[in-house]
Order: C-alpha cells, then structure tokens, then sequence
C-alpha cells in the first residue's frame, strides 16, 4: 500500500511540479 | 481485461484502504482534461497549415480556429449537465475510461481533420467528443472525493479540480515542446503533436481508470460522526437531481457560480493585451506572457486553498470573501492603473484569479452541504451549465465593451475602467444570490421507498 501511495502520488506530482516550474521561469520574465 | 473490472462493485475499497491514495486517481483525468485551459497555443500553427511560415489564403481563420475551443467548453457543461446521473449510476471507473476514450480520441479524430485540412472534423473531434470527455472527465471523481472525505469536503474537491488548473500549466509547454520536436520543412508538426497528445493523455487517465476506488456503503473515517458538529446550511438528507434543481438553493447557486466565473473568465482570455495597453511601453509582450503565467499559478493555487479553507470557514462565507473583496479588487483597478503601480495590480489580479479558481474548487463541497452526497456529481454536472454561459458571457462583455470604448475615443489605458466597474456588478449580483442561501425544504428531501406490507 505504502509503495503505491508514493508511485501514484509521484505519477501526478512529477508533470505538475514539471509545469509549475516552466510556468514560475516564464512569469519571472514579468519582474525582469 | 474481465468486463466486471468496470463495474462499480469491483472498484469497491477493501477495509482499512488509504483514502489518501483516490486524489491522485481524481488529478490523473483533471491534469490530462486541464489541457483545455492550453488550447490557445494551438490557435496559431493551425492557421498556418499550409502556409507553414504564414497564414496562406487556403488557411484557417483564427476566428474559424478559435470556435473549436469554444464548442468544447459548451459541450463541456452539457455533458456534464447530461450524462451526471449516468455518471453516478455506473460509478467512477467506467465514467473515466469513457472521459479518456473521448478525450484521447476527441484528439485523433482532430489530426484526422488536420491531414484532411477540413476544420468540422477538428470540431466535431476536439469540440464535440473531446468536449464530452471534458464534462465526464470533470464530475466523475468528485462524488467519489466527497465520499471519502466527508469531514474534509472542500480539500477533497479541491485537490482535484486543482488539477484542471493545473493542467494547462503542463500543456502549454509539452504541446510547445511536441510541435518544435515533430517540426519539418513540411510540417509545422501540428498533426503528429495531436497524435501524441491524444496517446499521452489517454494512457495518463487510465492512471485513474486503474486506481480510482469507492468506499463501501457504511464506511466512515475513523473517529469521524456526521452529527458531531451540525452546522447551519449542512444537510444530513438528501436531494435527488430531478428534485434538487427545482429548488430556488440549485439556481441561486447557478447564479453564484455564473457571475464568479464570468467576472474571472473574461480577464482571464483579455490578461495578456489588457497588461500591455494599462501600462504601456513599461510591459513588454514576454512579461506579458509572464503575467498570463502567473495567473494561472494562482488560479490553480486558489482552487486548493479556498476549497480546503472553506471547510473551516463555511462555504457561504467562502463565496461572501470572493465577492465582496472581488468588488474591492476590481474597482482599485482602475486607481492601479492610473498610479501606474505594476505591482500592485498584478497582486491585486493575481488574488482576483485564486478566487476564480476557488469558486470552481469549493462548489461541489456547496452543493454537498445543500443536496447531500446522493447525487452530488450529477447535481454538479447541472450546474457545470453555469459556466457554459459565463464562459461565452465573459469574454464578450470585457472584448466587446472594450471595443465600444476605443470606437468611442476612450483611449486604450482607459478601456478597461469601465469593464472593471461591471464586474463589480456581477460580483454584487453574486453576492446577493449567496446571501439568499437557505436551507433546502425537507419536501425536497429524498424518502426512501417503503417496502409494500
């Protein structure tokens, strides 16, 4: 149970960290 | 794979199952449908098919592009609207496999219409079947999440409907990434990124399709009762779906969810051009972008943090502090602009935006505290007609107004005051449906029928 929790949080986690990083690199482009 | 792995029976949890483990089935198709929210990028390479470098004559218009977004948001709220009780009959599992078959496929058939270059097939595949997969896609989870969080309804909610937020965030780019990988001299790689994505999302949301299970019947969290601390404005009963939108509650909350999505959805689409011309000469076009960026952030941030705060604040409450600080916000505009302070209007726009995606987030939890869980999905999807209006009404009122201005002699920095102050309007309208919120009448409570003697 404990290894499917991580593999299925790390599933939708990982692209969502993925898009919110590329998202904050664009958006600092306003305070340059 | 057997045809009972579909049933509802099947997805049934086992005791002692981690409820913590079913958001993460509700993200899987939220991320993958939040892809609607990235359609725009998009808009340009496909009107520039043949001509690859510029739009040729034979190309599409963008106006002809930009219906297949918009049939895709109407078709979003009717299906929802329609297939809800259909959704709650068969359960999560098979209602998810039937949103990623529409949504991945919803993409194929696109690409079909592209390498024909005919634009009614990319209607009818990304607007009508992938806006099919969009409404199923979007109610589907949300019953199941309430369910199992019924001491935390709006983090459940919310946790999922972030992902539609969210999902755009991952779109934009991976769609930007897909057409400069699949870019030829001959191709601006529109098809084959369609192909892709459509394959991509569809094995995305089988992630869910796999994962998702119901609690059973009498499960409860432990140590949790649902009389330990009645509330006003929470139901214990239940209102069926053909009895819950004869009630004044079901259109009063229509009209709350209508005007907080019109008042955001239209600065939303306008985000971009509006930024440039208040401040113009100081924003240049990538920061913004940077701005549309940072919107969206926040809209996928608030969808989390005012659902799960309105589980401690109330959910009537919740929507008072949108509207009434929304009216606050949207009327400083126009001073912001004239200050000429950037970054007091990009705070003020970027909690104007968290609310708009709270508004979507906490609803559910709203309906659930009026209707009871019974039917609480297919309620929802009734509602969902709510933002099929706002969604046409938004845009219209902030580019059409606008227009009306310039047209006028109002010069562009100016354009927008105007707009702002009806937004306050329609927050008012908001606030005052929110404030009429009563309880539902114990006639519409559903009776369970007596056994005949």
């Amino acid at each position: 149970m404990k290894t499917r929790f991580i593999v299925l949080w790390l599933a939708v986690g990982i692209p969502l960290a993925w898009g919110v990083m590329k998202t904050l690199q664009n958006a600092l482009k306003l305070f340059q | 794979m057997p045809s009972s792995f579909f049933d509802r029976e099947s997805t049934v949890a086992p005791a002692g199952y981690n409820r913590f483990l079913v958001p993460p089935a509700a993200l899987a198709v939220h991320l993958s449908i939040g892809q609607a929210y990235a359609f725009s990028t998009f808009n340009l390479p496909l009107t520039k098919l043949i001509g690859m470098t510029h739009s040729a004559p034979a190309d599409w218009k963008l106006t002809d592009v930009g219906w297949t977004f918009s049939i895709a948001i109407v078709l979003l709220g009717l299906s929802a609207a329609v297939f809800g009780r259909w959704v709650e009959r068969v359960g999560p599992r098979l209602s998810m496999f039937a949103a990623a078959l529409c949504f991945g496929g919803g993409f194929i058939v696109s690409a079909v219409g592209i390498h024909f270059h005919q634009i009614w097939i990319v209607y009818l595949g990304y607007g009508v079947l992938g806006g099919c997969g969009l409404g199923i896609g979007y109610i589907s989870p949300v019953s199941t999440l309430i369910k199992w969080f019924p001491d935390r309804p709006g983090m459940a909610t919310g946790m999922a409907i972030m992902g539609f937020g969210g999902g755009a965030l991952i779109a934009a780019p991976l769609s930007l990434l897909l057409m400069e990988h699949f870019k030829t001299p001959t191709s601006t790689g529109v098809l084959e990124t369609f192909v892709t994505m459509g394959v991509i999302y569809f094995m995305f949301m089988m992630i869910g399709v796999i994962s998702v299970r119901v609690p059973a019947s009498d499960w409860k969290p432990a140590g949790w009762s649902a009389s330990e601390k009645p509330k006003p404005l929470v139901t214990d009963a239940n209102v069926t779906v053909d009895m819950a939108w004869r009630t004044r509650q079901f259109w009063l909350l229509w009209g709350v969810l209508c005007m907080n999505v019109t008042a955001g959805i239209g600065v939303l689409g306008q985000a971009s051009p509006m930024i440039q011309e208040i401040f113009a000469g100081r924003v240049t076009p990538a920061a913004a972008a940077g701005f549309v960026g940072l919107l969206s952030l926040f809209n996928m941030g608030g969808r989390f943090f005012w659902a799960t705060t309105s589980d401690y604040l109330g959910r009537r409450n919740t929507y008072m502090v949108f509207f009434l600080l929304g009216i606050l916000l949207y009327s400083s505009v126009p001073s912001l602009g004239h200050l000429g302070s950037i970054s007091l209007f990009v705070a003020a726009f970027v909690v104007i935006l968290s609310m708009y995606g709270g508004g979507f987030a906490t609803i559910p939890a709203y309906l659930r505290d009026m209707f009871g869980t019974m039917q609480v999905g297919a309620i929802h999807g009734r509602l969902l007609t709510a933002w099929s209006v706002a969604g046409v009404l938004g845009p219209v009122l902030v580019n059409y107004i606008r227009q009306f201005q310039i047209d006028h002699g109002v010069a562009k920095a100016q354009a927008y005051s105007i707009t702002m102050y009806i937004m306050c309007g329609l927050l008012l309208v908001g606030f005052l449906c929110n404030l009429a919120m009563r309880p539902v009448h114990e006639r519409y409570h559903y009776r369970a029928p007596t056994p005949a003697k």
